[in-house]
């Protein structure tokens, strides 16, 4: 281990490479200041990649929350025109079912009307026709402009963009320590996971933009932001059930959404309590799986007879409102804190609250702020500037890369979007699939490995959807990690490990639901790693 | 349809059964779910590898006694240290009968070389695949060339390159190519071993790999190829041998395992050249029993007409072949609803560790000494149960799976030879 | 509360664990690279097409449906159903005239019967051959079946008298291929029967099974054609109770398995009454309800060949047992593997050389094993071995009849 002094200087140091974090360095770096993004594992992996996916259309919110709402109809409008490969356009249902109160549905469309959202009543047989996978015992519904969005293409995305406007980013740099000059935070101390170095970074403002972990950074830079660990678990189906959003036209409850998202479905969420300590490992209970499965065949009864893929869980970072010292009242929407005001700390500013939803315009808040620190007169340009793989259309894209086998061709597309013409296809041997079930091919891989960040296979998953099928990494795991060793990404030793990491992570999402098909496909995984390959827990112990 | 013996369940046991009976001149019928997991086969088979406990096995037979101890369950528990001895001299023979060439015996395990480069202790090994008899040490090669077909994704020469070399072998990797493969490449998904291996069926494109092999191998004195050689030849090694013009060998691919598939073509064919009658593609869907005696089978595709026998072997695999059926709250066995031993908390099931012991995988039918399966507790007098829809063992973490499955499929079949006074 | 080992409906292709058994046993992934593979095509492809339908590739047309996928398939994934199913929901491309033409295999049979000797010899002369080549794509090389002068109706309108006399009575779908090519065939199986002690009806209305149909991709019609005979067939079993017997394993397939799974024509209540004549006849012969009177003087060697579909249905052994009753009848059962023609797949001239590359490794097998001719219960199949071998291959049924005791 050593530690070194860096001298490059950065207006901005932003610590949290999820959405928020991303798009406060994108915004930052289009405006013109010095960006340094630290992210301590990879990009997308605490809240920002442990939910629906859902794009809002602000609609759930309608009743309760007006402020979100109208937030959430605007955001969703932009992430519709800056990131149309991230989003589908889905369209979302709120059904109205025998045992919940019909009355709420109008108060629902009267407050979504006032906050903006489009929200059409629709006869239940019409809904039926709409979406055919709904409970047929609907007695009403009503149609919003919800939508899906894959929040691992918005961060990585938003990232891309950072850095093509000089920003400079980091993935597996912890930061163990925000330095500070009396009042004033100077920098940060960040832990290379991968070089296991210790490195000094100074910017004249520190974002913390740390979702839940943000409650321990604050605690570095001596103040105090009190954070309330929510868990969110949610289970993740095979395939698409339902082409349409589905909610519960009633107070927002649990396992009350069914979102599809790329090849699959989810059902989500539960709400917990959860320790801090328990923040970095959270693990689905029986009960909780229990319970998505009960009230999720509610919505849709056909999930009843569909393979669960896994089952996982996130942290909303719920923020007490400042005004409350019993930390019992959630601070509602997006929350800003200017820690010079709040705390005469200068140089250290908190983005929390929101959602993924939010996050470009806490990402601009963040920015007016940080601007306004430095003294910065710029204007944000992100609601209108299209993020890099949305700036052509899927039609033009697809006519460059119309030499690719069909499924690969509109698989690419949808997770790349103009980007897809990037992949290298040159070669029958770069158009083998590595994973089957996701369409991934070993150009896909490349292009990940050479121009998206990959570290390791949890990274490449997240850029590629590898291992995210039916098979959870049982065909390509290891056909993964060949190319990538092979590709000189790391040694055939950190390969084996790296592997035998990845197929415990995938285990981790499938142990709560491994039954069925689940426990056949777990087996034979076993059978394949474990005994024909010879994979096993020293591999893993040694990292 | 009126046989002496029907099994149910055509893999690696129910074969192994089959071939014992139709030789001793049963009339036997085994019907089969679709193809076996032979189909994933390392190319070797386990005997003992380690204990429950996890430490590891190099003499099997020597370790019964801690295995009694340690899994008074265990399928070779049941069978006693003077029958596995018996059984275990029969092998041999059994597997050359059915033109099967193996290696290795029951008194020691040898080692096997992994995809990924790693050494595995096991019992057999097909002909021509690369093994030792350490784990360590060194190898009789100074030098090896490892070659691979340009695209072929289930395969990994550099891993076992960086094995061997620990082992001090130099080791040189090649790819190569070949106009035949380009006709399979143009198909994104299919480069998969068995599609190669019926290149490689035709004597040109073998010949002309033997050639390549000569002209790149340079002065390594062992060719290492992935195994896609022979799916229904047997004598694919000695022609590249002879062109090449030095030592051949092999290692296993990821599924489909070209040398499980042969193996699993062999059996089924001299189990039919013996007589017996082989139904793929066909499940058993209900069984009747009366006063503890299976008396008919009744199968999807004959519909109406049940399979009639004296003696009935179930032989269906574990959850993957689905002769166990997990649901959230139990593990059942679908045919005839035979007693399963499991925790009824579900979350006790699994460990969260993958590479842990899981303990689903000893989940399996619970039997009487004689491998007879139970209902309630009670025997069925005629049902027979072998291989790996047992309970009491873990193939996985002690390496007994093909163990399990052809010791107990003899032992069954010398079991109803003995009750039918025959053989 | 879960019922995913109930999943046996739309939800089938979960089922798929990624084993890759089906891929190993793909005939024609093996010889044409076109073909994504029973994988890719099936439980893979149906997840993405799911997702969005412009995921479907046109390229699943090059699936013959022979379903050997579904029979290795260790998790009873319907693979050949997805496909074909996949294929009717999303194919975009129209049927050609060509496909229309070769699908209405009764309609042609009507037709050419009439004009028999002149539509033989027309489809066997190298000019009508060369244009049906150039204009409708029809290979050239392939040999036509022979239409036959009279239908197989036609005949049995003068013996139906005869054949209500019996006090025991079957129906016999008799399909296409009987009535305009073969009608000897059908005149065995009434042979045989008679034999057997039941008289031979008639369905009250007999269409053409719609197999060619379904795959060339005219699904209503399939339709229309499937209903009629559903009514007939439950006329015949429900009100009439008689079983219905047929002696094309691939007709029988796609009435039993194909209007079920592809067409959604529910057929529970009497889809056990259709069987094939051999499985019908192996009964009454195992239950000694009827005995079969066989000639002595006569040595046979066969080969049975065992078509796609009767490997689905898993009833070769019914037709092999028959064999076996017979003295002097020595069986050799050859392996089981696809002919390639797969019906009207064969005649296309694209997938012609696809076809004949399926057939080789059987063709050979045929040609080494010294036999007298080919046994096997499909028609097609029939056409390849006789085109592709020097070997003559004759229905199991026929073999009876020409071994019965007169």
């Amino acid at each position: 281990m050593g530690q070194n002094e860096v001298n490059k200087d950065f207006d901005v140091i932003i610590i949290g490479g999820g959405a928020t974090g991303a798009g406060t360095a994108r915004d930052c770096a289009k405006r013109g200041l010095r960006v340094l993004l630290l992210e301590r594992f990879d990009i997308a992996t605490g809240a920002t990649g442990r939910n629906h996916g859902l794009l809002h259309s602000g609609a759930r919110y309608a009743v309760t929350d007006g402020e979100s709402a109208e937030e959430c109809i605007k955001e969703n409008m932009i992430l519709r025109r800056i990131a149309s490969h991230c989003v589908e356009e889905t369209d979302g249902l709120f059904l109205t079912l025998p045992e919940d109160d019909i009355q709420y549905q109008g108060k629902f469309v009267e407050a979504c009307q006032r906050a903006g959202i489009r929200a059409e009543v629709i006869d239940p047989k019409e809904a039926l026709r709409m979406e055919p996978s709904a409970n047929p015992a609907l007695i009403g519904a009503v149609r919003v402009p919800d939508g899906a969005v894959d929040p691992f293409r918005l961060t990585a995305s938003n990232i891309m963009d950072a850095k093509s406007h000089g920003a400079e980013v980091l993935t597996y740099h912890e930061v163990v320590e925000v330095l500070r000059s009396g009042s004033q935070v100077t920098g940060v101390k960040v832990f290379d996971h991968k070089t296991k170095a210790t490195k000094s970074y100074y910017a004249d403002v520190v974002v913390n933009a740390g979702g839940i972990w943000g409650h321990r950074l604050a605690e570095m830079a001596g103040v105090r932001v009190n954070m309330l660990p929510s868990k969110g678990a949610l289970l993740i189906f095979g395939h698409r059930v339902n082409r349409m959003v589905l909610n519960r036209c009633r107070k927002p409850a649990d396992a009350d959404i069914l979102v599809p998202g790329d090849t699959i479905c989810l059902i989500g969420t539960t709400s917990s309590k959860v320790p801090f300590e328990e923040v970095d490992d959270m693990l689905v209970t029986s009960k909780e799986v229990d319970l998505l499965l009960r009230e999720g065949e509610k919505l849709a009864p056909s999930l009843a007879q569909t393979r669960i893929l896994r089952a996982y869980a996130g942290v909303r970072p719920l923020v007490a409102s400042d005004d409350d010292p019993s930390g019992r009242s959630v601070s509602r929407g997006i929350v800003v804190l200017d820690h010079a005001v709040r705390d005469g700390l200068e140089g250290f500013v908190t983005i929390t609250g929101g959602k993924l939803m939010t996050y470009r315009l806490m990402a601009e808040w963040t920015t007016d702020l940080v601007c306004k620190k430095l003294g910065v007169n710029a204007t944000c340009t992100t609601a209108i500037e299209p993020l890099p793989g949305s700036r052509e259309n899927a039609e033009e894209v697809n006519k460059k890369i119309i030499s690719l086998p069909l499924p690969q061709r509109q698989s690419s597309i949808a997770r790349h979007g103009d980007l897809a013409e990037r992949l290298s296809h040159n070669t029958p041997v770069e158009n083998s699939l590595v994973c089957e079930c996701e369409e991934v091919s070993v150009g896909e891989v490349k292009y990940a490995l050479n121009e998206l960040d990959v570290n390791n296979l949890v990274d490449l998953r997240r850029r590629t959807r590898v291992g995210m099928g039916t098979c959870q990494g049982e065909l390509c795991a290891c056909r993964a990690a060949g190319v990538m060793s092979r590709e000189g990404k790391y040694c055939t030793r950190r390969a084996k490990e790296d592997l035998a990491s990845f197929l415990n992570e995938r285990w981790k999402g499938m142990r709560p639901i491994a039954w069925g098909d689940t426990l056949r496909e777990s087996e034979y995984m076993s059978w394949v790693y474990e005994s024909v390959c010879g994979l096993n827990m020293s591999q893993k112990q040694s990292e | 349809m009126k046989f002496d013996t029907i099994i149910i369940g055509g893999g690696l046991s129910g074969l192994v059964c089959g071939i014992r009976l139709v030789k001793a001149g049963r009339r036997c019928v085994i019907v089969s779910a679709g193809q076996s997991a032979l189909h994933f086969s390392s190319g070797s088979f386990d005997l003992l590898n380690a204990l429950p406990d996890g430490s590891p096995v190099e003499c099997p037979l020597e370790a019964l006694g801690q295995l009694a101890l340690q899994a008074p369950e265990h399928p070779y528990v049941k069978l006693g240290v003077e029958r596995m001895k018996a059984l275990l001299a029969e092998v041999p023979a059994f597997f050359a009968g059915a033109g099967v060439a193996v290696e290795g015996q029951g008194v020691r395990n040898h080692y096997r070389m992994t995809p990924l480069g790693a050494w595995h202790p096991t019992w057999l090994t097909l002909k021509d695949f690369f093994c030792c008899g350490s784990p360590e040490g060194k190898l009789p090669w100074r030098k090896a060339a490892i070659f691979n077909i340009a695209g072929f994704l289930d395969f990994y020469a550099e891993f076992i390159a960086g094995d061997l070399k620990k082992r001090g072998v130099e080791c040189s990797v090649h790819l190569f190519n070949m106009d035949a493969l380009e006709h399979l490449r143009k198909n994104p998904s299919e480069m998969r071993s068995a599609n190669i291996a019926r290149v490689f069926e035709k004597q040109e494109n073998l010949e002309r790999l033997g050639e390549i092999l000569r002209d790149e191998a340079g002065d390594a004195e062992v060719v290492l190829l992935p195994a896609v050689f022979g799916l229904e030849r047997a004598d694919a090694l000695a022609c590249l041998r002879r062109v090449a013009n030095r030592k051949v060998m092999l290692l296993p691919t990821l599924p489909p395992s070209v040398p499980g598939i042969r193996t699993q073509l062999q059996l089924k064919k001299y189990f039919q050249d013996c007589g017996g009658v082989y139904m793929l593609g066909d499940t058993v869907m209900k069984a009747e029993v009366e006063d503890g005696h299976v008396v008919r089978v009744y199968s999807y595709n004959h519909g109406n007409i049940p399979f009639v026998a004296d003696d009935v072997v179930l032989a269906t695999g574990s959850f993957f072949s689905q002769g166990l059926i997990a649901e959230p709250g139990r593990v059942y066995e679908p045919v005839f609803g035979l007693d399963v031993k499991y925790p009824e908390e579900r979350e006790q099931w699994f460990d969260l560790n993958f590479f842990n012991r899981q303990a689903y995988q000893s989940f399996g039918v619970e039997t009487d000494g004689g491998f007879r399966g139970m209902r309630g507790g009670k025997v069925l007098d005629n049902l027979y149960v072998a291989g790996a829809v047992l309970g009491g063992f873990n193939a996985v973490k002690e390496g007994c799976g093909g163990g399990v499955s052809i010791l107990t499929a003899l032992a069954v079949a010398q079991q109803i030879m003995d009750k039918r006074k025959i053989g | 509360m879960n019922l995913q080992q109930h999943n046996i409906s739309d939800n089938n292709f979960e089922q798929c664990i990624k084993c890759t058994v089906c891929t190993v046993y793909c005939p024609v992934a093996a010889v044409n690279p076109d073909f994504p593979g029973p994988k890719q095509a099936g439980p893979d492809g149906e997840r993405l097409r799911l997702k969005r339908p412009d995921f479907y590739d046109e390229a699943l047309k090059y699936c013959i449906n022979c379903k050997r996928c579904e029979v290795a398939c260790p998790s009873n994934v319907r693979i050949g159903d997805i496909i074909q199913s996949a294929r009717i929901r999303y194919a975009k491309k129209k049927p050609k005239v060509r496909d229309i033409l070769l699908a209405n295999t009764d309609f042609v049979g009507t037709l050419s019967t009439p004009f028999a000797p002149v539509v033989n010899v027309a489809l066997g002369l190298k000019p009508v051959k060369a244009a049906m080549d150039a204009v409708l794509k029809i290979d050239h090389r392939r040999m036509f079946p022979k239409y036959a002068f009279g239908t197989f109706e036609g005949w049995y309108k003068k013996q139906a008298s005869r054949q209500a006399a019996f006090s025991k009575q079957v129906a016999y779908f008799h399909g296409c291929y009987v009535n305009y090519n073969n009608p000897q065939l059908g005149k065995d199986l009434v042979k045989v029967m008679n034999a057997a002690g039941y008289g031979v009806q008639l369905l009250e209305k007999e269409q053409c099974c719609g197999v060619a149909l379904i795959s060339n991709g005219l699904i209503n019609q399939a339709k229309k054609q499937a209903q009629t005979n559903m009514a007939s067939i439950r006329q015949a079993v429900l009100e009439r109770k008689m079983p219905v017997i047929a002696t094309s394993s691939t007709c029988t397939f796609t009435i039993r398995d194909e209007y079920p799974h592809l067409l959604q024509l529910e057929n529970g209540d009497v889809r056990e009454q259709v069987e094939l004549a051999t499985r019908f006849l192996y009964r009454l012969l195992a239950e000694n309800k009827t005995k079969l009177r066989f000639r002595t003087d006569k040595k046979l060697k066969v080969a049975y060949h065992t078509p796609c579909h009767m490997e689905k249905l898993g009833w070769s052994y019914y037709t092999i047992e028959l064999l076996k009753m017979i003295p002097g009848v020595e069986v050799q059962v050859l392996d089981s593997q696809c002919c390639g023609i797969a019906g009207t797949y064969g005649f296309k001239k694209e997938n012609y050389e696809v076809s004949q590359q399926i057939g080789s490794r059987l063709f050979r097998q045929i040609e080494a094993s010294g036999v007298d001719f080919v046994v096997s219960d499909c028609e097609t199949c029939k056409w390849q071995i006789e085109m592709s071998t020097s070997k003559k291959c004759e229905h199991p049924i026929s073999v009876l009849a020409r071994m019965l005791e007169d």
